[in-house]
């Protein structure tokens, strides 16, 4: 069984270059879909050999041919959490017969490597031979960026991805008569990027812009250079920034945002700074993307057709035909249908930073590991104002190990864990507040927490 | 700490960092001018830099853009960082 690699019209534009790129012959502006196609043909006919290659384009065109071409070559894309050069080693040792396609990233010495955008790609023509891809044919493996160095391995097939596009397209994108321009600010590595501005376009009417902008005035940039239908694919990071920058930002066709609650409020001054519908998706890199909600409506979730939930005692379990197995969620749900529901909740072990999901059991073992550590706990603080979420260290520290102090204790933390879960600050204290019985509950932590903060 | 010695632009924008990003245990003027901000240094990510260029907007009325590599390199440290403030201020 196999299905196409896409599914659109040939002739409309599937992505917009705005920076000149060395591979397109320092060309920039829209590329056709029959001319992308030509070109994943020419790259998979140049890529090395292997069964898995490691795709560190930043550029999301660049990416998306990459990952296209390895596709079509029967190779399998590795998606890793960060350009590191040791998640480059850890997945060579991992994955065997490995190698990188990248735009210019650091390299892990003497690993096999072809920088896509030295390539000479423009001259290539048009393809109106769309292949079909079997479907049992593994695509890519997405990691779940786990707090430590090791992360886990979502095993996406063709058959996952195409399906699970399908039914994305169904929520996320709104027919219209014209091509809709796309503008994301998240990586093509990451799933949330990759379903909504590498997936997505390869199977409806999108143009997708290959930049990646941060800064609010970037964005803008971007924004106010596309005259056409306008879809931003974003995270409440990026987009509280540019609500509070100031900035005036045309009007757009909607908002998706993910990877981090969107408060009702956030999503309703949005909805008014970008004269759109703000729609909130809710997923995981083990499923993809579930279900959505117009957030500023104080809507309850709507899970997409194609997906079901059932409750169990440690969380939820997601099943879908197109799923290679069912996936145990650690959130908890209150349904008011079989389609409708509320978050209720999530195991408390797990912890969100900027998009990528930690275990603080694990970190805390990273910590109490430490030579020299006597006792510490390390906790996300409950009501950390209003920007990004950062994990709270509180250590004792053994008094005949001189050489142990805060800078060591990052030091270590730094080369242990992402570093979105490096903890800041660390507070040295003299003893934790334990109770009698050795427990330590969360309310005694965060007291002494407040104390040392306001210090 | 060593002697570390900030002009008064630079201690304001130091204290306007360790506000922005709740550096708790940070002393805004124990910040080393030349000390790398990312990486290393302070140790500080893609976030943190989104969170600066907003705390900056709305203090100093300039708009960070990183198309821009006066402004990817004003990133460095805090010196940089206070130099290209202070030249493109408008409140």
């Amino acid at each position: 069984m196999k299905a196409p690699l896409l599914d659109r019209n040939l002739n409309a534009d599937i992505a917009w270059v705005t920076e000149p790129l060395v591979a397109l012959g320092g060309r920039c502006g829209t590329v056709s879909t029959a001319t992308f196609l030509a070109q994943v043909h020419s790259l998979a006919g140049k890529l090395p050999h292997g069964q898995h290659a490691i795709n560190l384009c930043g550029n999301r065109y660049l990416f998306t041919l990459a990952f296209c071409a390895v596709i079509v070559r029967g190779q399998t894309n590795l998606l890793p959490p960060n350009r590191n050069v040791a998640t480059q080693a850890r997945l060579l040792e991992r994955y065997p017969e490995t190698f990188v396609l990248h735009d210019g990233s650091e390299l892990l010495d003497g690993i096999d490597s072809l920088n896509v955008n030295n390539l000479s790609l423009f001259d290539c023509g048009e393809a109106n031979e769309i292949p079909l891809i079997p479907l049992n044919h593994l695509a890519a493996i997405a990691f779940t960026s786990g707090s430590t160095g090791d992360s886990k391995p979502n095993l996406k097939s063709w058959l996952t991805f195409y399906e699970s596009t399908k039914i994305n397209k169904r929520y996320m994108y709104e027919e219209c008569a014209n091509t809709v321009y796309q503008l994301a600010t998240v990586p093509g590595q990451h799933m949330w990027g990759l379903e909504t501005s590498v997936l997505l376009p390869l199977f409806a009417d999108i143009c997708v812009l290959d930049c990646k902008p941060l800064f609010p005035a970037d964005i803008q940039k971007k924004l106010q250079m596309i005259s056409g239908e306008k879809l931003l694919v974003s995270t409440p990071v990026h987009l509280r920034a540019l609500e509070l920058s100031g900035l005036t930002f045309p009007t757009l066709n909607r908002i998706l945002s993910a990877t981090a609650p969107l408060s009702a409020e956030q999503a309703e001054k949005l909805e008014q700074c970008f004269n759109c519908q703000v729609r909130e998706v809710y997923g995981c890199s083990e499923v993809g993307s579930m279900a959505y909600r117009r957030t500023a409506k104080a809507e309850p979730w709507t899970l997409f057709e194609g997906l079901d939930l059932n409750e169990e005692d440690q969380g939820t379990r997601a099943t879908g035909n197109h799923l290679p197995e069912s996936v145990l969620l650690q959130d908890f749900m209150n349904f008011s249908d079989e389609r409708h529901f509320e978050l209720a909740g999530r195991h408390a072990d797990l912890i969100e930073i900027a998009g990528k999901r930690g275990s603080l059991q694990e970190i805390n073992k990273v910590l109490l590991a430490c030579d020299g550590v006597v006792d510490g706990v390390v906790f996300l603080p409950e009501n950390s104002q209003q920007n990004v979420a950062r994990l709270v260290a509180l250590v004792v520290l053994n008094t005949a190990s001189p050489d142990l102090n805060k800078d060591v204790l990052q030091t270590v933390f730094r080369e242990h864990l992402d570093a979105a879960f490096v903890p800041r600050p660390i507070y040295i204290v003299d003893a934790l507040p334990r109770e009698e019985n050795g427990k330590l509950t969360k309310a005694k932590i965060l007291e002494l927490y407040s104390q040392l903060s306001s210090m | 700490m060593s002697d570390v010695k900030q002009t008064p632009a630079e201690s304001e924008l130091a204290a306007l960092l360790v506000d922005a990003l709740n550096l708790e245990d940070v002393q805004a003027e124990e910040i080393d001018p030349q000390e790398t901000l990312f990486g290393d240094g302070l140790g500080l990510d893609s976030i943190d830099a989104l969170e600066i260029a907003l705390a900056i907007s709305q203090k100093y009325g300039v708009q960070m853009q990183a198309e821009d590599e006066n402004v990817r390199n004003a990133f460095a440290t805090l010196s940089s960082l206070s130099e290209f403030v202070e030249k493109h201020k408008t409140i």
